[in-house]
């Protein structure tokens, strides 16, 4: 019964709009919390009855695939893990109840539709989730509505338009061989007439679509500015899960099942995806704003997942997934403490901080957790997937991409310990230290923050257990 | 379950340790007890363990590392040996250690190490015995370093040298791995040619450095100074060449295919040589009776390691006695040694003198103990020291030589050490200096007994010892007890005996002091200039070692700066290049944006177009 992931949320939204509005902003966070915290325990446990039900016309209706594989798992797991995550902070960010009213009621539309995306098997409904993901996104980033905002929200309107126009479009040209638009069957046309230049477009456009939404080099230029724009909840739900669903996992999705590799596609995810380890994390090492330079280290992060996917074997794609679930928790951890430095001193800008562990001594710890996570050093949870990915890499013989790749992570343990040693460690500065309130935020953001670096430190302590459970199921999936 | 009694030589110190370990350091007379009953129920057990075959087995890690244990003849000795000495110095450490503050430490460390050597020799398991190999580290640092303010160099020093010994063992101990595809000691037999022979070299070097052979020997002479005393009298006396020549003998004889003419022989033959000859020329000069022990110590390990590389079976006989009559009789010395430290304050032979007088049991041990170490008939170091040459002489003249030097430069010293210790008029103020207490003299008086008891009836230890850890098959049916079989060897050593006291009193008679009897050979023309770089730590291969890492580190220094510059300067110029190019990529004008990004995708649509279709 996946399909009830995308049905609960939408009738549940629907009920709480209509009336008793009053009621409803009291208890609509707790709706929230209890659907996603459902959401959780069910992808943790993969073999209950709720996942091998179909539900007959509703699933066809929604093109939904009830046989979900390990791959939707994970991308629904960090889905509900971020949103909670999200919704968390947002209700210490978001005081006024009818305002946070809307915000919940957002959240909820992008977490359908990234269910939706996760769960469908069907190009055309892929499209119209995306395109309900990225609408409440839009929303939600000019939520403050002031300049910077709603300019950021902008942006990401356009280029997102600008990608899901490429989408259709190629759904389009794809029509022209295909006679439906589920994955089975534009796999099984695409196999008959693999070389015209009108397929071969198709693909091109869509690919780069999704590059779009997942914010590559060089299609990410909204990236920054939307994140640094954003309001706190929104960049961590931005950075944490909706360019890594709308963008890597439809890319993962939709090359490995329906479009089908070949060298030509895995040279060009593989340049693309160094391509932006490189550029995101030099233009994060010059990066003056604590979110932006998140943002330019999400880019870089995206570019490994690219980079382990394109090696095109079953291990690479599996440590790509496995990445993925990884940069959710590190960088959702990040922004939340980012978040919290932002509350505290009412500015995101690097060179006004300095010695914040000292008064924040939860934020200061687990940012280096999420830090060191995400340098790859072990043995966290990063390191693991960095680890599977440059194995991948050097099976498949790319010796090159492998060195760089490793090389890059040193460029990221720069950009981070500046970052981590601006923000947290030396002297508090003059100004700060007459900060009244300058202590922990509260556990809105620091129960989140808790919870995640035990996340990080557990998957990276319990390997072993979490590759047998997660990661070869993974790697079984793309065997095929 | 009878075999469980394994662990127990293991189970018991460790226990007895923890316990000391958790009783407060006000209950002094609790601690010597438990330290005292523990070591004399150890003893116990290694005596009704002596002479059984037993064994024990655990798996433990998988990939052939088994918690394995086997009680044979040679493995029972060791263990009865050490409990033995283990149980007389805790009796005199309970009045030595009377006023210092660390001997609750001191019987921690010391029953660990015993809990230690027996679990490495009884293992049969090469990582098992790396294992509690590894663990002797510890305790020796620990030991050493409770010392006082100066020891944590001479601890640190020890745990250096010791530590690259170990780590030549683990080396060798996956090499062995790698050949024979077992750990299990007792299932090795590997040949020393190829790959077997650095595996040999490897094992070797670890064996040799636990038993303090040259050249990783520097740490005890600076031990003896700032380590307590009876640290000095169980480990580098007695642990250390127990174990070490323990461990050399199962290579040599059981691990490794080893025939008298190969090179590996000739190898420890002529470390055993080098080190006997090179030590004892040191220990002739020192002015410190600890000191001059010290060097004692690492002399005679060369005669073990002389006897034992021969691979005739005199040799190793003579070797593997040489091996528990050394421990009796150096660890009485250093015990006759903290008397005198403890009773006259001082082990500054310059400062000591005339102490026959007034500590005449002390006294009688000492010339016990050194006539056994010189080799003077018919105690116990005569008899083992007769095989080793005889050993020597059938392998090489050179060889029999270097021995005959040794004995000749350790009579020498000793009674150079004697006559300015308990002879010559007494330089100390502090009069007058009363006996040692009895619990100090009740281990020396029994160490000294057995010198005697050992030699005058060989037999005894020989036949019940030594003779069967060789067998009948390699005995090949001799029997080496009773008078030593070759009487010129007997001639010649008793006029090298004859020779060092006609020395001794030349040189008594020319710088008209006992101390001074050996200044004739510290001031000849070349040794005077060898001496004095040797005492300033010239040789020292600790300290070469630490030079070479000075340069290292300069060297280091300066790569350490480059790289900086590469962090410092370097990348952040090229990172600020690469941000000001994102910067004006991300001018903010989502114009540049969707050209960008249409640009981009025009390139991979075109470059997916061309090499598809191209294909």
């Amino acid at each position: 019964m996946p399909s009830l992931l995308v049905l609960i949320p939408l009738f549940g939204i629907i009920l709480l709009n209509l009336p008793f509005r009053r009621l409803n902003e009291k208890y609509v966070f707790w709706f929230a919390v209890f659907l996603l915290s459902v959401q959780i325990l069910f992808t943790i446990s993969h073999h209950s009855l709720f996942w091998q039900q179909g539900m007959g016309y509703i699933d066809s209706f929604f093109k939904v695939d009830f046989a979900i594989d390990s791959l939707s798992f994970i991308m629904l797991l960090c889905i509900a893990i971020v949103s909670m995550v999200s919704l968390s902070v947002s209700r210490y960010t978001i005081p006024d109840p009818r305002e946070r009213f809307k915000f919940i009621n957002l959240l909820m539309i992008a977490a359908i539709g990234m269910n939706g995306i996760v769960i469908t098997k069907d190009l055309f409904s892929l499209y119209v989730f995306l395109e309900i993901t990225a609408l409440s996104s839009v929303v939600l980033i000019a939520f403050q509505k002031d300049m910077n905002a709603l300019e950021g929200a902008f942006k990401y309107l356009i280029l997102s338009s600008i990608a899901t126009i490429m989408m259709l479009f190629s759904i389009a040209l794809i029509l022209l061989v295909s006679p439906g638009t589920s994955f089975a069957v534009i796999a099984a046309a695409l196999k008959e007439s693999p070389n015209s230049a009108v397929i071969i477009f198709a693909m091109g456009i869509f690919i780069c679509g999704l590059f779009i939404k997942g914010g590559l080099v060089p299609f990410h230029g909204w990236l920054p500015d939307a994140y640094t724009a954003a309001p706190s909840a929104v960049s961590i739900l931005l950075a944490g899960i909706v360019t890594k669903v709308c963008g890597i996992y439809t890319a993962i999705r939709v090359i490995a099942f329906v479009f089908g590799f070949n060298e030509v596609i895995k040279s060009l995810f593989m340049f693309i995806g160094l391509f932006s380890i490189l550029i995101g994390a030099l233009a994060a090492l010059g990066q003056k704003d604590l979110k932006r330079l998140l943002a330019y280290s999400s880019i870089s992060q995206v570019g490994y997942i690219i980079l382990g996917f394109g090696t095109g074997t079953a291990l690479g794609m599996a440590g790509a997934v496995f990445h993925i679930f990884n940069h959710a928790v590190f960088k959702s951890l990040l922004f939340v403490n980012a978040a919290a430095v932002e509350k505290r001193i009412g500015s995101s800008d690097l060179d006004r901080m300095g010695g914040l562990s000292y008064r924040m001594p939860i934020t200061g710890s687990t940012s280096v957790i999420g830090v060191l996570s995400t340098c790859g050093i072990p043995p966290l949870a990063g390191f693991w997937s960095k680890l599977v990915i440059i194995i991948a890499l050097w099976q498949s013989g790319h010796y090159m991409y492998g060195t760089i790749a490793v090389l890059a992570s040193i460029l990221t343990l720069a950009y981070l310990l500046l970052m981590q040693r601006k923000a947290f460690f030396g002297k508090l500065p003059k100004e700060l230290e007459n900060l009244k309130d300058l202590k922990e935020v509260g556990p809105e953001f620091t129960l989140p923050s808790i919870i995640l670096a035990m996340i990080t430190i557990s998957v990276g302590v319990f390997f072993p257990f979490v590759f047998d459970k997660f990661v070869v199921p993974i790697k079984s999936i793309f065997m095929q | 379950m009878l075999t469980n009694v394994l662990l127990l030589p293991i189970t018991v110190p460790t226990a007895a340790a923890l316990l000391i370990l958790m009783l407060p350091k006000k209950f002094r007379a609790a601690i010597d007890a438990i330290s005292l009953f523990g070591s004399f129920l150890i003893l116990l057990l290694s005596i009704l363990l002596f002479k059984r075959n037993l064994s024990y087995s655990m798996p433990a890690l998988g990939f052939g590392i088994e918690f394995s244990l086997r009680l044979y003849h040679f493995s029972g000795f060791i263990v009865l040996a050490a409990a033995f000495f283990v149980f007389l110095i805790t009796l005199y450490s309970n009045a030595f250690l009377r006023e210092k503050s660390y001997s609750k430490q001191f019987y921690v460390y010391l029953l660990l190490s015993l809990a230690f050597i027996n679990g490495a020799v009884l293992s049969d398991n090469l990582v098992s015995m790396l294992f509690f190999w590894e663990g002797m580290l510890i305790t020796l640092f620990g030991m050493i370093y409770i010392g006082g303010k100066r020891s944590f160099k001479t601890a640190t020093k020890a745990f250096i040298i010791a530590g690259v010994g170990d780590l030549c063992l683990m080396l060798g101990v996956a090499i062995c791995f790698y050949i024979s595809g077992t750990l299990a000691i007792s299932k090795l037999h590997i040949p020393i040619s190829g790959i077997g022979g650095a595996a040999f070299i490897l094992l070797m070097m670890g064996a040799i450095a636990k038993a303090g052979s040259m050249p990783f020997h520097t740490w005890i002479p600076d031990a003896a100074i700032d380590a307590p005393l009876p640290f000095m009298a169980i480990v580098p006396a007695s642990f250390e060449k127990l174990l070490g020549i323990y461990f050399l003998s199962r290579i040599s004889l059981d691990i490794f295919e080893m025939s008298p003419d190969s090179w590996a022989s000739m190898t420890l033959m002529i470390i055993g040589s080098i080190t006997i000859v090179f030590a004892v020329s040191m220990a002739l000069i020192q002015k410190n009776y600890k000191r001059l022990l010290s060097y004692h110590a690492i002399s005679q390990v060369g005669y073990m390691i002389l006897g034992i590389g021969t691979l005739v079976p005199a040799g190793i006989v003579g070797g593997l006695f040489h091996m528990i009559n050394n421990v009796m009789y150096k660890s009485c010395l250093f015990l006759t040694g903290g008397a005198v430290e403890k009773q006259a304050g001082t082990t500054d032979l310059e400062k000591l003198g005339g102490l026959k007088k007034y500590m005449p049991v002390t006294f009688i041990c000492y010339v016990i103990t050194a006539a056994s170490i010189s080799g003077v008939p018919p105690f116990n170091g005569f008899f083992s020291k007769e095989l080793v040459c005889e050993g020597a002489l059938e392998r090489g003249f050179i060889f029999y030589l270097a021995a005959i030097i040794g004995a000749f430069l350790t009579a020498a010293s000793f009674l150079k050490l004697g006559h300015a210790a308990f002879l010559d008029k007494s330089k100390n103020g502090k009069l007058p200096i009363k006996e040692a207490p009895i619990r100090m003299l009740i281990p020396m008086i029994a160490i000294a007994a057995l010198c005697v008891l050992f030699g005058v009836w060989n037999s005894l230890p020989l036949k019940l010892f030594i003779q069967p850890i060789l067998g009948q098959e390699r005995l090949g049916g001799r029997d080496f007890s009773g008078m030593p079989h070759n009487s010129l060897l007997v001639v010649i050593t008793i006029m090298v005996l004859l020779g060092a006291l006609l020395n001794h009193r030349y040189g008594v008679k020319k710088h008209g002091s006992g101390l001074k009897a050996a200044e004739h050979i510290h001031h000849a023309p070349v040794l005077s200039y060898i001496f004095n770089k040797a005492e300033n730590g010239y040789f020292d291969p600790y300290n070469i070692g630490l030079n070479i890492s000075y340069g290292f580190s300069k060297v280091a220094f300066l790569f350490d700066r480059a790289i900086d510059w590469v962090y410092n300067v370097f990348i952040i110029k090229v990172s600020k290049v690469f941000t000001a190019a994102a910067r004006s990529l991300n001018d903010g004008s989502y114009k540049s944006y969707i050209i960008w990004s249409l640009l981009a995708t025009g390139a991979v649509v075109i470059f997916l177009i061309k090499s598809m279709i191209g294909a």
